[in-house]
């Protein structure tokens, strides 16, 4: 296997890595967090990178364990919240390039309104396009459960946008 | 135009049954500008797919990790026990090339004088006139005769 570098091999990951990560956090300084303590862990442990087949599998990994850490103690901080708080977290506000459509920013919602699992599956399937394999071994699960849970998630955007659009809001 | 194909692949897009390039072609399909009314719905969906992809990091982030990466490389400096105490063992050495340096001049010094016995009353009676004043002791001449007295006695025995 050839030499990886860091400059030209992991530092470009960075932007998939965001995604990943504020998928799972739904929180964008979070989520920039999430992906400098990837990145530094992954250089920390650079003696061991030819063992690698795939160096992306192994950075998406290490960032998804990372933000969920992160999500579950950002949950545990927010248990004194008020109703009203919790109606609308922080999760919810759209980031800046989509909230030129009302359309768009309610897909988002959809979408972080998922389970963690269904999210991250879902966000590496249809906008990163990752294959079946790809997620499973990732994930660590099965390619079955992969496609279980893709199916849920994309049968409960469905259901739901549909509702809104049939009903409204 | 027919629709049937987006229709077919819509529903097994549901289903999870699509493969990757299915899913591209639905992507595709949907960042048209007129689509029939009944597909119109999804539109955003599939646009949000897109759209998502364009999340993106800040420019001065590669400079924050690459900053922050190599300063443990400066930072990796371990002092062992022999390094750390190096700096005394400097100092005790010059201490004692300097004790030794000294000692030794000191020594060569001092040797010129000490060995020296003034024996100032040896000229006195001539010191008063300078031709004589240096020349050899003549003292010692009667103090050899002197030795030799007792073996005289010895023999007689």
């Amino acid at each position: 296997m050839q030499e990886i570098s860091f400059r030209n091999d992991i530092l470009p990951l960075k932007d998939k890595l965001f995604r990943l990560a504020l998928r799972i956090t739904l929180d964008r300084a979070e989520a920039e967090d999430v992906v400098q303590d990837t990145l530094i862990k992954v250089w920390n442990r650079r003696d061991e990178w030819a063992q690698f087949d795939s160096i992306e599998a192994y950075c998406l990994t290490i960032a998804r364990n990372l933000a969920i850490d992160r999500s579950q103690k950002m949950e545990a901080q927010h248990i004194g919240l008020t109703p009203e708080t919790q109606e609308m977290p922080d999760a919810l506000t759209p980031d800046r390039q989509l909230e030129d459509s009302e359309r768009l920013k309610l897909v988002h919602q959809l979408v972080n309104e998922l389970p963690e699992k269904q999210r991250t599956i879902l966000q590496l399937r249809d906008i990163e396009g990752k294959s079946y394999k790809e997620i499973a071994d990732l994930l660590q699960v099965t390619e079955e459960q992969v496609k279980v849970n893709l199916f849920r998630a994309r049968q409960r955007i469905k259901l739901k946008y549909n509702e809104i659009e049939t009903y409204g809001l | 135009m027919d629709y049937k194909y987006i229709e077919q692949l819509l529903e097994r897009y549901w289903n999870c049954e699509t493969s990757l390039e299915e899913e591209q072609i639905l992507r595709a399909f949907f960042q048209q500008k007129e689509l029939p009314a009944h597909l119109l719905r999804y539109k955003s969906l599939f646009v949000y797919q897109e759209v998502a992809k364009e999340e993106k990091l800040g420019s001065d982030f590669d400079e924050r990790i690459l900053a922050e990466i190599e300063r443990p490389v400066v930072r990796a400096k371990r002092l062992t026990m022999h390094s750390r105490f190096m700096p005394l063992f400097k100092a005790a050495a010059v201490l004692a090339l300097l004790f030794t340096v000294g000692g030794v001049v000191k020594e060569s010094l001092g040797s010129g004088s000490a060995g020296v016995v003034y024996v100032y009353d040896q000229f006195e009676n001539r010191a008063t006139d300078p031709q004589v004043a240096y020349e050899a002791d003549t003292a010692r001449v009667p103090v050899n005769k002197v030795v030799e007295k007792p073996r005289i006695e010895n023999t007689k025995q």
